[in-house]
């Protein structure tokens, strides 16, 4: 299987860059936005779509650790 | 009054050496000046319509010497932190020189089929980048900042050319054919490396790049992790620097600017 041509790298990007947006502005509600998810897995080899999901839910995730802090795991106990 | 005249006079006389007044310690004259002027000159009174021409002399004098001061400063500040910038780049070279990495002579193929060693890199700079042709985001990105600093490189008269270099850690998938597909979406000078996984092994250990394919999904399609770094090379071969996702491509094409300005051949 050859690897993505520049334009199909684009297509891809593009599709992700769409449904992204989409849940966005739906709150992340995947059934709002199932044409553009559908688009992305259609322009995007199954490897990526894996890929940028998880790059999304990290990238929420990094967000939230941002803006909302986090609270330390609590380390081991000392026995004391 | 007379005090501050007298080192105004100091001052206008000699502007450029304002700091050495103040280290030598020239300020002797002035004062002891400064009695002398108070014994000659008792001060006298004046008409009132001048007092407010003096006063407002004063306060133009004061200025231009509060902004020559400031100037005089800053003109130190900028010198003495410059020394420094300088010498925390040489202390960064030799820090890597002593990590000393790319020692080895790898052998692999380029995108053209041709048999390519570290020797022929030799006596060019060189700016060399890991990945792999099936890489979903990063690899294009860091590949297309890459050829926009090569690019900007090229537009200098003053440097060299400076040579891309895309080395894959993914030789079962990116043969020469796949390389030759992928190098040509870049700067038309960039060179794509591949051959055995033992030859691309090789040279991957020898710039100490990590890279680790993941698990295959049911395409037979998987993605490598790998370090992202793009590394300068020097005509010598030596590693000299590196640069990481978080570099701009201004900032790279200042920092390959000043590597190729400070070059001492070995």
């Amino acid at each position: 299987m050859a690897a993505p041509t520049s334009a199909e790298r684009k297509a891809c990007w593009e599709a992700r860059d769409q449904l992204w947006q989409c849940l966005d502005d739906n709150n992340d509600k995947i059934q709002s936005c199932q044409k553009f998810q559908r688009d992305f897995e259609a322009k995007c080899p199954a490897q990526w779509v894996k890929y940028f999901t998880k790059r999304r839910d990290f990238l929420k995730y990094k967000e939230k650790m941002q803006t909302e802090g986090f609270k330390p795991a609590e380390g081991p106990r000392v026995n004391s | 009054m007379l005090g501050m005249s007298c080192v105004l006079n100091h001052l206008r006389a000699e502007r450029g050496f304002l700091l050495r007044l103040q280290r030598t310690g020239q300020t002797q004259p002035c004062l002891s000046g400064q009695l002398s002027q108070r014994t000659l000159t008792r001060p006298f009174s004046r008409a009132p319509h001048s007092a407010a021409s003096q006063a407002r002399l004063k306060l133009r004098t004061r200025l231009a010497v509060t902004l020559l001061f400031g100037g005089g400063l800053l003109g130190v500040w900028w010198y003495v932190d410059s020394e420094k910038q300088q010498r925390l780049r040489q202390q960064r070279v030799e820090q890597l020189r002593k990590v000393a990495l790319g020692q080895g002579a790898f052998s692999l193929l380029d995108h053209t089929g041709r048999r390519r060693t570290k020797q022929d890199f030799l006596g060019s700079w060189v700016l060399m980048y890991f990945g792999f042709t099936h890489c979903p985001d990063i690899c294009p990105e860091e590949l297309d900042k890459l050829s926009a600093v090569v690019s900007a490189l090229d537009r200098d008269p003053s440097l060299p050319p400076v040579q891309p270099v895309f080395v894959t850690v993914d030789p079962e998938r990116d043969d020469v054919a796949a390389l030759a597909r992928y190098v040509k979406d870049f700067h038309p000078r960039l060179i794509g490396l591949t051959g055995t996984p033992e030859e691309v092994k090789h040279a991957g250990r020898d710039y100490r790049v990590y890279a680790s394919a993941g698990p295959k999904d049911e395409d037979g399609d998987y993605i490598v992790d790998h370090t992202i770094l793009i590394y300068l090379l020097s005509p010598d071969g030596l590693f000299l620097d590196y640069y990481n996702r978080l570099k701009s491509q201004e900032q790279i094409v200042e920092s390959i600017r000043n590597h190729v300005h400070n070059y001492v051949s070995l």
